[in-house]
């Protein structure tokens, strides 16, 4: 390799009407790097990012790729010049098969013009095997888990000859084992003397990955550091320019009374749906004012729990006794649950929480809109009232009530979805993954907003596979596996190290 | 196609790239802008109106566009298509579409000359009858969506073929002409009132329209079952999540559209006296242009009956103009074609809320 990084952006500055999304920043990719960018929402990584990989084509400032001055068009031209992107939602077609997506738009062609199928699949294996991954290049893309797309991008990537990899996010919707191997194929791609922009909000996975991690705030570089010397908490005091120590709370009130109580459940789904794992056996229980942490590798049926306890997951017969307060409870359906206290804070915010295209009032009131009519007619000072009230509550940074949520950050959107379902008066909370994809101040926020509703009385049940957040959130930790639960790790006792013995299926016997 | 990346959207405002949003204007002059695109049909509605001022033939001095005759003769025209695009517009809001309409007014024109004529029946338990028919099959296909998830398009293509044949089997195929009496084999005079005008200048048709109109656009103003339409629209899975009962707001949409498309066909059997099965022929598609035009969207979740009134008036009033200049009728068809399509290109330029 020469000495000349691979990319070095320098000067880098882009206003959108007043606001700097950013100014004067300098980044460099060298060959074989692995360069981590962190910030806040709004810190301006995505623009730097949209800057690198040719979306946004007007800024301040130059880029250099392999020591020459370039500028380019759009994402094709950056694309020629090697630098892909693979975005945290993926850019796939779930119709097309994995070779089919690998060569989208370029597919290599026979001497009669048509495509050439036979050596497309034979390349898209050859990538694949790069990679690490064995998969049949004829399977369709929508039948692969979400760390099989990944690879399917990162193989399009290495077909496009690419030296540098940006990937945002990439291990958000990723299970442990799935990180594992992503992380095997960063390492793969660093020896083959690839550059990879690395964004993510862990901090863990930031420790393990990064060779060199620069911190973005306010739209400019807030620190470059070595993740192998610096501090978590260096990081992240760089990150949000104040001490957090106050992140993860302590000191709680005792657990009331038995809220929810399930013992037994197991759901025999009337068509088995691949890729789900109904309820096949799950213990547990809630007291009033206590969290318990749901742990369990991706599909160990933590999201199907919630569901089929919120009556919105698969039909099917149905074993087991579930109680709230004692009283058998059989939710047909969202709306029986939310009638019975029970509210349900999804993990898919874009696809099940939000409207995103409505107004943030619209979606605000729409679990609790019943307290707010008359004869059916909806009261708008009610509505205004309640709406502002319960914004101010949750401190969440809109314009104003009638923007449309998509507008607003990630953070915001996940504290409407929880504003909505705090409307309906709940006693118990079902939360699947309510941190994901928001940053770290947010999820700050949201931590203490759960700690103090726990506090009034509120039961809640959190999934979550990020092990620190269960850790430092939880009163008990309950694991399941294959649909079972196989631990209830009271906090004392509750470490990374047994969590994750217990969700292998480790210690299955143990638990029983 | 695809709609905008979420990943795009999700991020705060500053870091976004222009490129993929439309272009974000300072407060005020966007509401303005925002309220012109809401309105586009309102807008359009009264452009088309002074155009078909200016262009209108003079008979005597007097412009015969605005003259009061040709005017409630307009909107006695529209009122049909209007009535059942009312009903699509709940249809359209829900993510749905509606092909039986035009067919089951159809059914409901035969049910009401058939009930009258051949049953001897009262006009007052003719018309429940047949509203009755209407939204039961509306709520029908309504149900076939919500419990089979089959997709709305589907479900109506059958419907329209189901509503068809049985209003030609129920009518022998043929037309069934009213006579007015009181004899048998006649229908009580009091029907012919639809056709009628109250004081000679508001056709009964053109008030039922407009009733009608104004009536579902206080419902989607301001009750909780218009949020639930809405929010059905805009994310069902969301919706659902939320409480909202998406089944029944689903099959009380699809009634509605199926009350009011046979009130239409009423309203059809009582101008023509007669009620053919092969009424309302092709008429769901001018309702759905008419719903398209008022800036309602075909994804569900955003638009409004004011714009739907306007989208079907809008209709009448070009169709008039260019009767009145001795346009041939081929013509309009394609006029008509251009305006859907400048109706629907305005809506792609309208900035988004910010």
């Amino acid at each position: 390799m020469t000495d000349s990084p691979l990319v070095r952006m320098t000067g880098i500055g882009k206003r959108f009407g007043g606001v700097h999304a950013c100014r004067d920043i300098d980044l460099t990719v060298r060959a074989g790097e692995v360069h981590a960018l962190l910030g806040e929402n709004g810190a301006g990584k995505s623009t730097l990012i949209n800057i690198l990989s040719g979306v946004i084509t007007e800024y301040d400032g130059a880029i250099e790729v392999s020591g020459r001055p370039v500028s380019f068009g759009g994402p094709a031209g950056a694309q020629r010049a090697g630098i892909a992107t693979i975005h945290q939602e993926l850019d796939l077609v779930a119709g097309l098969s994995i070779a089919e997506n690998m060569f989208l738009g370029r597919e290599p062609r026979t001497r009669v013009g048509t495509v050439d199928i036979r050596r497309m699949r034979r390349q898209a294996t050859d990538h694949l095997r790069t990679l690490g991954a064995d998969l049949d290049p004829r399977r369709l893309v929508g039948s692969l888990r979400v760390g099989e797309q990944q690879l399917v991008e990162i193989g399009r990537a290495l077909s496009l000859d690419a030296r540098v990899l940006i990937m945002d996010e990439p291990t958000a919707a990723l299970a442990d084992a799935e990180v594992e191997r992503l992380f095997a194929t960063i390492a793969e791609l660093r020896r083959a003397g690839v550059g990879i922009v690395y964004i993510s909000h862990r901090m863990a996975e930031i420790e393990v990955v990064a060779d060199r991690v620069t911190v973005l705030r306010n739209g400019g570089v807030a620190g470059s550091v070595d993740p192998k010397t610096a501090s978590r908490d260096d990081i992240i005091q760089l990150m949000v320019g104040r001490s957090v120590d106050a992140l993860f709370g302590e000191g709680r009130n005792e657990p009331g009374d038995v809220l929810l109580d399930v013992r037994g459940l197991a759901v025999t789904p009337r068509r088995p749906t691949p890729g789900r794992t109904e309820p096949a056996g799950v213990d547990l229980s809630v007291r009033a004012g206590e969290i318990v942490g749901l742990a369990g590798l991706m599909g160990a049926g933590r999201t199907e729990l919630l569901e089929t306890l919120f009556g919105a997951g698969g039909s099917g017969r149905r074993a087991g006794q579930v109680t709230i307060d004692g009283r058998p409870y059989r939710p047909h359906g969202p709306r029986t649950a939310l009638a019975r206290g029970v509210a349900f804070v999804p993990e898919d915010r874009r696809g099940a929480g939000l409207m995103l295209e409505h107004s943030v009032t619209d979606n605000v009131v729409l679990s609790a809109l019943s307290s707010m009519t008359t004869l059916g007619l909806v009261r708008r000072q009610a509505v205004r009232r309640t709406v502002a009230g319960e914004l101010r509550a949750l401190a969440v940074k809109a314009a104003s009530p009638a923007v449309a949520t998509a507008t607003l950050s990630g953070g915001n959107q996940q504290k409407v979805v929880f504003a909505k379902q705090l409307l309906t008066r709940p006693r118990l909370l079902l939360l699947d993954e309510p941190t994901r994809g928001v940053d770290i101040g947010a999820k700050a926020e949201i931590y203490r907003l759960l700690h103090q509703l726990a506090d009034n009385g509120i039961a809640i049940l959190l999934a979550s596979s990020e092990l620190p957040e269960l850790l430092s959130l939880c009163d008990r930790v309950v694991v399941l596996h294959r649909g079972r639960t196989v631990a209830a790790l009271p906090r004392a006792s509750a470490t990374q190290q047994a969590i994750l013995a217990a969700a292998n299926g480790d210690d299955a016997k143990e638990a029983r | 196609m695809n709609p905008p990346s979420p990943t795009v959207v999700a991020e705060a405002p500053p870091e976004t790239p222009p490129r993929r949003r439309p272009i974000r204007l300072p407060r005020d002059r966007h509401a303005i802008v925002d309220s012109f695109f809401r309105f586009q049909s309102l807008f359009g509605l009264v452009a088309v109106f002074v155009i078909a001022i200016a262009v209108s033939p003079v008979r005597n001095g007097e412009n015969v566009f605005l003259s009061s005759g040709n005017l409630a003769n307009i909107v006695r025209a529209v009122s049909e298509i209007g009535i059942i695009a009312v009903g699509m517009t709940f249809v359209i809001l829900i993510g749905g579409i509606d092909l039986s309409v035009g067919a089951v007014l159809g059914l409901a024109a035969v049910g009401s000359a058939t009930l009258m004529v051949d049953s001897g029946m009262g006009v007052l338990p003719t018309v429940l009858i047949v509203l009755f028919i209407g939204a039961a099959f509306g709520a029908t296909q309504g149900a076939i969506v919500a419990r089979l998830g089959i997709q709305s398009f589907i479900v109506t293509l059958a419907g329209l073929q189901a509503a068809r044949g049985i209003a030609r089997m129920w009518s022998g195929g043929l037309g069934i002409p009213i006579a007015y009496g009181d004899g048998p084999q006649e229908a009580p005079e009091s029907f012919s009132v639809l056709s009628g005008s109250i004081n000679g200048i508001l056709p009964v048709p053109a008030l039922l329209f407009l009733a009608i109109g104004v009536g579902a656009l206080l419902v989607l103003r301001s009750t909780a079952f218009a949020r639930h339409v809405y929010a059905i629209g805009g994310n069902e899975k969301a919706a659902r999540l939320s409480g909202v009962p998406v089944r029944r707001v689903r099959v009380t949409v699809f009634a509605i559209a199926g009350l009011l498309a046979a009130l239409a066909g009423i309203i059809h059997a009582g101008q023509l006296n007669q009620g053919s099965p092969n009424d309302g022929a092709g008429y769901e598609l001018d309702a759905i242009a008419a719903v398209v035009i008022g800036g309602t969207s075909l994804a569900g979740g955003s638009g409004s009956m004011g714009g739907t009134i306007a989208g079907a008036l809008l209709l009448g009033i070009l169709n008039n103009i260019l009767a009145l200049n001795n346009i041939d009728a081929n013509v309009q068809l394609v006029v008509k074609g251009l305006v859907i399509v400048a109706a629907a290109a305005l809506q792609k330029l309208r900035p988004r809320i910010a």
